[in-house]
């Protein structure tokens, strides 16, 4: 397995956007904070960091990426790939206070296809095996949910209602809201089955085509099969159809997706196409992209972390610096780290320790 | 997070007994919690299972945080707190109502604001706003029923079990908000990557659920 750092995988993920052809996208710390405001739903946390700029305009540290690059990406005609590493500032896992977080993505933005999807799927399920093989990528079609709950006639407080208790896999109180707003048994059944679909995507075309069809359009039905079966060609053991994967139906419609690894306490990865958020933002083109949380994957980094250098060379009063120096050379051959110190450091660990004396004698210690 | 054992946080009470009793009875009994003495941690490796006890409001984020893969909390946390778990099924036990409750013959007044004694601030919250009443929430940790009686609060928003306590306190309930009952929560990655013992598991509390019930 790959020896993972945040700075290593941070760049193998780069390097895998670029070799798509994907090109970074470097962006300001600041945007006016009028851009969150107006579209706080799809912000992870609704707290902004805010501040008033020289010239009295009121500017926000980037709690996101994705709403700047659509808000500055033209995308009308054509395509527009880009990726990013950045850092945004938001209040995160329930804790107190803004953190600063490192995030990497990437956003395709313009005349978006089946091809793009699936690329950006792909790509999706290779950022994740690039961080661990043990991971799993489940994706859903917001498009399918929402015919799904216009045939059961949901709407309002309903609908929101139904799609949080799918998101939970509430499956038992989705039983009782259906029962509740009198859905026929058929469409509820279904309905019910769908939100409890979670199987590999070889499964799930013929699942999807048995459930669905005659309640969900011919084509979007196909066209989410076609790409369940070339995710399950390309990644055989990383991709699940999974239906409660959901997202904010005013932002995303079609896919929607969330990566999980092995290991790590929450989803690391979410993504989806966002036409939605374009549509407020007065774009007609269409959009799909994801982006990775990379702070979540610091219990990923504690092996790496076990050490704070490979080698502490602990010299003595009086030894000649040179002499340090060339030892210190010589230890670090083999791309060992080495920290040199006078005394052996309080609250660091160290795999080797060498000691020095006056006289230059080196004597690896026990 | 080992993938050959299902760790999992029992509320500490009454209702955690009788949680532990529904697993025992679906197969995943653990002798060595039974006679507790000073351990934390109770493991059964035959069975795959490891069971710890926690305070029943830090049940959700045991699990959400992945330190436990699977919990019973009840549904007043889980609406309270929004941890970001799946909610896999209702046990059954532990059954109540969350409930504003007020002095007897109280009268709401629409001009003044109301004051809202609670350990449910977020709950408190959505109730009122849903029709837009305009509220101070007095968030307190515990003896809600005292709020009213010294003018601290108007009303309260608490659990309400038979109401015997508020009978005492000369309090009634005014208004119903929803029922609460314990729920099998699961966190999001355990739920993949331990899929088939955590199913099991659930199929299992169903299964004595539904035996309880007939």
């Amino acid at each position: 397995m790959k020896t993972l750092s945040q700075d290593g995988l941070a760049g193998r993920l780069c390097s895998l956007y670029e070799r798509s052809g994907y090109r970074r996208y470097k962006m300001s710390k600041f945007e006016e904070y009028d851009l969150y405001a107006r579209n706080k739903d799809f912000l992870v946390s609704e707290n902004v960091l805010t501040f008033t700029d020289l010239d009295g305009r009121l500017m926000a540290l980037k709690p996101d990426v994705t709403l700047s690059i659509v808000k500055n990406t033209r995308g009308e005609q054509g395509l527009e790939k880009v990726y990013y590493h950045e850092n945004v500032y938001r209040a995160s896992g329930g804790a107190p206070g803004f953190r600063e977080i490192a995030q990497a993505g990437l956003e395709c933005i313009g005349d978006v296809d089946e091809y793009c999807v699936c690329e950006v799927l792909s790509l999706a399920a290779k950022s994740l095996t690039e961080i661990s093989p043990d991971c799993e990528l489940d994706i859903s079609h917001l498009g399918i949910l929402c015919e799904l709950l216009d045939s059961a006639k949901l709407s309002g407080g309903a609908r929101a209602l139904a799609i949080e208790l799918m998101g939970d896999k509430n499956f038992g109180e989705l039983e009782e809201l259906l029962k509740t707003e009198n859905i026929p048994e058929d469409i509820a059944e279904r309905l019910i089955l769908a939100s409890r679909l979670n199987c590999e995507a070889k499964e799930a075309s013929k699942k999807l085509k048995e459930l669905l069809g005659g309640i969900v359009a011919d084509e979007s039905l196909k066209l989410f099969c076609d790409t369940c079966d070339f995710m399950h060609e390309e990644f055989p053991n990383t991709v699940k159809v999974d239906f409660s994967a959901v997202g904010d139906l005013n932002y995303y419609s079609g896919i929607f997706f969330k990566g999980y690894i092995n290991g790590v306490a929450s989803g690391v990865l979410s993504g989806g196409q966002y036409n939605g958020l374009m549509r407020k933002l007065k774009k007609t083109s269409r959009a799909i992209g994801f982006a990775i949380y990379l702070d979540l994957l610091e219990p990923l980094f504690e092996a790496e972390y076990g050490f704070d250098a490979d080698v502490l060379l602990v010299y003595g009063e009086g030894t000649p610096a040179a002499k340090i120096y060339g030892v210190a050379k010589e230890l670090s051959q083999g791309d060992k780290s080495v920290c040199v110190m006078k005394e052996y450091p309080q609250n660091m660990k160290f795999r080797e320790v060498y000691r020095i004396s006056a006289g230059g004698e080196t004597v690896r210690e026990k | 997070m080992k993938n050959d054992i299902i760790n999992v946080a029992l509320p500490k009470g009454r209702l955690g007994d009788n949680v532990y009793e529904m697993f025992s009875k679906a197969g995943y009994r653990c002798p060595e919690l039974e006679n507790p003495g000073r351990k934390l941690v109770f493991e059964n490796s035959e069975a795959g299972i490891r069971y710890f006890w926690v305070k029943p409001s830090d049940v959700a984020i045991y699990v959400e945080k992945g330190a436990a893969d699977i919990g019973v909390a009840g549904k007043d946390i889980l609406l309270e707190y929004r941890p970001d778990v799946y909610e896999l099924l209702d046990v059954g036990l532990g059954k109540c109502r969350m409930a504003v409750a007020a002095p007897k013959n109280f009268r709401d007044d629409p001009r003044k604001t109301l004051r809202v004694a609670t350990k449910f601030p977020n709950v408190a919250k959505k109730h009122y706003s849903s029709f837009g009443r305009d509220i101070e929430i007095i968030k307190l940790n515990g003896s809600i029923e005292l709020a009213p009686i010294l003018g601290l609060s108007d009303v309260i928003v608490d659990i309400v079990e038979t109401g015997a306590t508020l009978r005492q306190n000369n309090l009634e309930v005014y208004e119903t908000l929803f029922g609460i009952s314990a729920r099998l929560i699961a966190n999001k990655p355990s739920y993949r990557f331990k899929d088939e013992k955590i199913k099991r598991i659930q199929d299992g509390l169903a299964a004595v659920k539904g035996a309880e019930n007939d």
